[in-house]
């Protein structure tokens, strides 16, 4: 497509290799299987979010989606409180589903209906969602989850998480697929661009948004699965950065934040490239106030670079 | 004898306390290129997008092959046979320009309720229009946004002729373009209307009008005040009209 996407993934191979070798420099016993399969276990909750997020930012119009984080959390609460309530817990993946769905429709509808900027209206849900996940727990989190789905939280294929394996990766094939090759696809990259050539060809740019955000939420929904079964409990803030570093991903990957541009495959990398970087941080005992700075000064820098080629282009 | 194949009859449009279209008349036939023309804010746009279905009118009624229609959306029109290409050329520059002839309407192979694209017949398909435009675009997936502007109105009309139209309208299609690309595209123009559709052009450009039009209508203050076979006028009575110096202008504007 554009020629900021053929370059991304260059770019982003480039500082990943960076930062691997300064990490094998500094660090040589850094350099293990081991350290993958984390590096892919802190990836996978990272990557499912980015994924909704990059649907609704590519879709144009100002989206966003900044309740990521705090539909995580709220997810796995709720799923924790009913499964402790009483509901059959072969039912807790499908609770994480449907609830995940329905806080992100209501974004939908808050953007698509009622006209509120995405930004406001994200932002207001965001603290909604993270606040009554906090205030429902006092903090603490719940323990007990079902104890059928740890193997699957936990377990590893060729050092690989499963849920990487079952999850992120299928789902990233499904939905380069679909837009790629689907009329969908296509409805999404011209109305992310431009909404009213779309509108006046008649696509159903309203609907197809409402949807993109219910798809956003149903992506935090498995999120606050994977968290469940991975750490065996729900934690009210486990969602916690996860809007701005989905953001960051999103962006690094090449994705335009007007919309319209862009693609998942660099997503994904960036995803990886994120969460390596925050992993040798953390190996090398950088405290976790820089790993956040560290991260925006990453950001900026990639947009600097984008920037200045866009100027060089135009020129 | 055969109806015409549009008739607007007595077309109003107001936009709150302003009249943009006063009772206009208008008869579009096939095979013939009518231009509209007039000063800006005469209510050239505003008329077209009542035609294309991009608003409602306020009053009147338009028939098509002598049937009445109600056009409640750009696709309502677009079913009948009507293809608008907007001043604000209405393609997605990111996308191809087969992507763009076919947005909205995709050749789809549907998998477990997925429409998945074909696009090799879109690409063929394009590709013949292309040719039969004679357009001198060789690559159906470049990106629109490489386009000149000719180019761009080239692929604006390939979509018209995908919808199978058979009256395109366009308004000033050669107001941003260089003088070579102004001819090819009044070259479109011209083959269009001799494949047997119609044709509503809106230009500022005298010159290109009197090169293409069969029929002339000139639109005053929301008013059409006068309308003239290409052959039966000249620039000067066209410019008269336009500006409000002709007498029967000057009479028409008393009265009211
Ligand atoms: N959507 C709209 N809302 C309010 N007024 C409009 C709108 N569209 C056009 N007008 C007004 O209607 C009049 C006719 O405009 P237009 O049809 O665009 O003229 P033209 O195309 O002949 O230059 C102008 O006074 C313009 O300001
Ligand atoms: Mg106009």
């Amino acid at each position: 497509m554009s020629s900021r996407t053929s370059l991304t993934l260059p770019i982003l191979a480039g500082l990943w290799i960076l930062i691997v070798a300064g990490l094998a420099i500094l660090q040589p016993s850094a350099m293990a299987l081991s350290t993958v399969t984390t590096v892919l276990q802190f990836s996978t909750l990272l990557a499912l979010v980015s994924l909704g997020q990059a649907m609704v930012i590519l879709g144009g119009g100002a989206g966003i989606d900044l309740s990521v984080g705090g539909t995580v959390s709220l997810v796995a609460i709720i799923a924790m409180l009913l499964d402790t309530a009483g509901v059959p817990s072969f039912l807790l993946p499908v609770v994480c589903l449907v609830a995940g769905t329905l806080l992100g429709l209501v974004n939908g509808i808050l953007v698509t209906r009622l006209r509120l900027l995405p930004l406001i209206a994200t932002l207001g849900t965001f603290y909604v969602y993270s606040g009554t996940a906090l205030a429902i727990t006092g903090g603490s989190a719940i323990g007990g989850a079902p104890a059928y789905l740890l193997p699957w939280g936990r377990g590893t294929l060729a050092g690989f998480p499963l849920p990487f394996v079952t999850l992120v990766l299928p789902l990233f094939v499904l939905a380069v697929l679909l837009l790629r090759y689907t009329a969908w696809g296509r409805w999404i990259y011209a109305f992310g661009f431009n909404e009213r050539s779309a509108r006046l060809v008649g696509i159903p740019v309203d609907r197809a948004r409402f949807i993109a955000y219910g798809f956003s939420g149903l992506m935090a929904g498995l999120a606050a699965l994977v968290s469940l079964a991975w750490l065996g409990s729900a934690r009210p803030n486990i969602g916690q950065n996860l809007e701005l570093t989905s953001l960051t991903a999103v962006m690094l990957g090449g994705v335009a934040i007007f919309g319209g541009r862009g693609g998942l495959v660099g997503v994904l990398a960036a995803v990886l490239l994120l969460v390596t970087l925050q992993t040798g941080l953390l190996q090398l005992n950088v405290n976790t106030i820089w790993q956040v700075g560290i991260i925006g000064a990453l950001l900026i820098l990639v947009l600097l670079v984008d920037n200045i080629r866009m100027i060089r282009r135009t020129a | 004898m055969t109806p015409p194949l549009i008739e607007a009859r007595q077309i109003s449009k107001r936009f709150g306390a302003l009249t943009a279209l006063n009772a206009v008349d208008l008869t579009i036939r096939s095979g013939e290129v009518l231009a509209l023309l007039g000063d800006n804010g005469a209510g050239k746009s505003t008329f077209i997008k009542v035609l294309s279905g991009a608003h409602p009118a306020s009053d009147g009624e338009i028939l098509v092959d002598g049937r009445p229609v109600h056009f409640a959306s750009p696709q309502d029109a677009a079913e009948a046979g009507i293809a608008t290409i907007f001043q604000e050329l209405a393609l997605s520059e990111n996308l191809s320009i087969a992507e763009n002839v076919f947005l909205g309407r995709e050749m789809t192979r549907n998998v477990l309720g997925v429409p998945f694209l074909k696009r090799r017949a879109m690409k063929r398909q394009v590709t013949g229009l292309l040719d039969e435009l004679d357009a001198h675009i060789s690559d159906p997936e470049a990106p629109v946004g490489s386009l000149s502007g000719g180019q761009r109105q080239a692929v604006a009309i390939c979509r018209a002729l995908n919808l199978d139209a058979r009256l395109v309208i366009m308004d000033e299609p050669t107001a941003a373009l260089a003088v070579a690309e102004t001819r090819k595209v009044l070259q479109l123009v011209r083959r269009l209307a001799d494949s047997g559709r119609a044709v509503i052009l809106i230009s500022h450009n005298m010159h290109d009008v009197f090169e293409v039009a069969d029929r002339i209508a000139v639109f005053r203050r929301g008013r059409k005040i006068a309308e003239r076979e290409r052959r039966a006028t000249d620039p000067e009575e066209i410019v008269s009209f336009i500006t409000g110096a002709h007498p029967d202008v000057r009479a028409l504007e008393m009265q009211s």
